[in-house]
């Protein structure tokens, strides 16, 4: 128990313990400015992962939900959720029932209007964030539940949304599968997760400092998906008619401190379990220095990157275009260079 | 949590670290340079390689605090 406490302790008191991400470089060495994270998805098959301590995961969330000024955190979760929104009014359908997996505060229902959707559930596993839920127009269902066990019968939604929320899922194809299974025939999903480099500034500069100072380097932010592996994880889940893009949102911040507190805010600590607790203030110090030196920009302030993919995937209806049968064409490639 | 506990107080600590930081920037630059030097060129970054130059910035840093915590007590003295 003392053991626990004592990571809370140098959880909340060095907020430098919180930042998300992690990479494992297989190799010995640092690759420089920009090393690219390894993929969750490259364990082939095999048993349940385990990268993440859904616990700690939902008290962090409940710690940052009841923050006096939680508003302020909220400004990347924002920005998606109204991305989100914007692509599910591209689709030029009226859906009854949509959920929101890992929708916390609910950013995207606010964006949305009762003729693009009826009704809203929202789930999350953090209850102080379902609680604090912002006001929308919809009618709106809260259930508690873990993105990894969603407690619905199969073909009940006709859209699903999650922004923000897959990041911290240990077993990400099996709950793309079990998203599937809820969607009805001709559902779709539209999510948004960070994925790729986002954060790499924050990981290279307290690599390069626990390395200069301590001489190893342990992970500090959470693993994250390749966007070349999304599609993969879509297809074998079941939908089709795929659609990926990445999204490059960079925030200045005054400082390395600064960008980590905003993480420790919108609750997005580390909950790996291979987390180390402890980040000593000459390293932070180390750190501080490196990011300013290596990222700066010109008017003193630091960027972070958060690169965003968001995926739309459709569950298979026969209304929906398939591919033509071999032997259909009804014209040839070479006919073309017949014409003119 | 109510009241103060080492959590506060260690948070209210690490609340000073921009300011006090900005006040080594030239130091903090120069460790900087030399740690960032091992990512473009052939040497391999290892264990105290820019030791000096730490230790320049920690000194400024620690000057820094001392600094700022009598200026905090001179202040509540008044």
């Amino acid at each position: 128990m003392s053991g626990r406490l004592c990571r809370r302790l140098l959880r909340l008191g060095l907020p430098a313990s919180s930042a998300g991400g992690w990479s494992r470089l297989s190799g010995a060495g640092l690759n420089g400015t920009g090393p690219p994270g390894a993929g969750r998805s490259g364990l082939s098959g095999g048993g349940r992962m385990n990268v993440f301590s859904r616990e700690m995961k939902q008290r962090q969330k409940d710690w940052a939900a009841q923050l006096q000024d939680s508003q302020q955190y909220d400004y990347l979760r924002q920005e998606v959720g109204s991305r989100v929104a914007d692509r599910v009014y591209d689709i030029a359908r009226t859906f009854p029932l949509a959920l929101d997996i890992g929708g916390g505060r609910s950013h995207i229902a606010e964006h949305l209007s009762k003729e693009v959707v009826e009704r809203f559930c929202l789930t999350d596993v953090s209850q102080q964030s379902l609680r604090r839920r912002r006001p929308s127009e919809i009618p709106t269902h809260c259930v508690l539940a873990d993105e990894e066990f969603l407690p619905f019968k199969e073909n009940t939604f006709d859209l699903v949304v999650s922004s923000l929320a897959l990041h911290w899922i240990n077993d990400l194809p099996g709950a793309l599968r079990q998203i599937h299974q809820v969607l009805k025939p001709d559902g779709v999903f539209i999510g948004a997760m960070v994925g790729g480099e986002t954060l790499y500034e924050l990981r290279c500069s307290l690599q390069l400092a626990e390395t200069e100072r301590e001489g190893g380097f342990s992970p500090h932010i959470s693993p994250y998906t390749a966007v070349t592996d999304l599609g993969n994880l879509l297809g074998q889940a079941g939908f089709n008619m795929l659609t990926v893009d990445i999204d490059d949102i960079q925030v200045h911040y005054p400082g390395i401190m600064e960008v980590m507190t905003d993480l420790q805010g919108m609750g997005e600590s580390n909950c790996a379990w291979n987390r180390k607790s402890l980040l000593h203030r000459d390293t932070i110090l180390a750190a501080a220095a490196i990011y300013k030196e290596m990222y700066g920009s010109e008017d003193g302030s630091i960027p972070a990157t958060f690169e965003i993919l968001y995926m739309i995937g459709w569950k298979p209806h026969e209304s929906q275009a398939k591919p033509a049968k071999r032997g259909s064409a009804t014209a040839s490639f070479g006919d073309l260079s017949k014409t003119g | 949590m109510s009241g103060s506990n080492v959590w506060s107080r260690t948070r209210e600590k690490m609340r000073l670290f921009p300011e006090l930081f900005a006040q080594c920037a030239n130091e903090a630059a120069v460790y900087g340079k030399c740690v960032a030097a091992t990512t473009t060129g052939t040497q391999e970054l290892r264990k105290d390689l820019c030791a000096k130059e730490f230790e320049a910035l920690k000194i400024c840093f620690t000057n820094a605090v001392s600094a700022s915590v009598s200026n905090c007590h001179t202040e509540s003295s008044v």
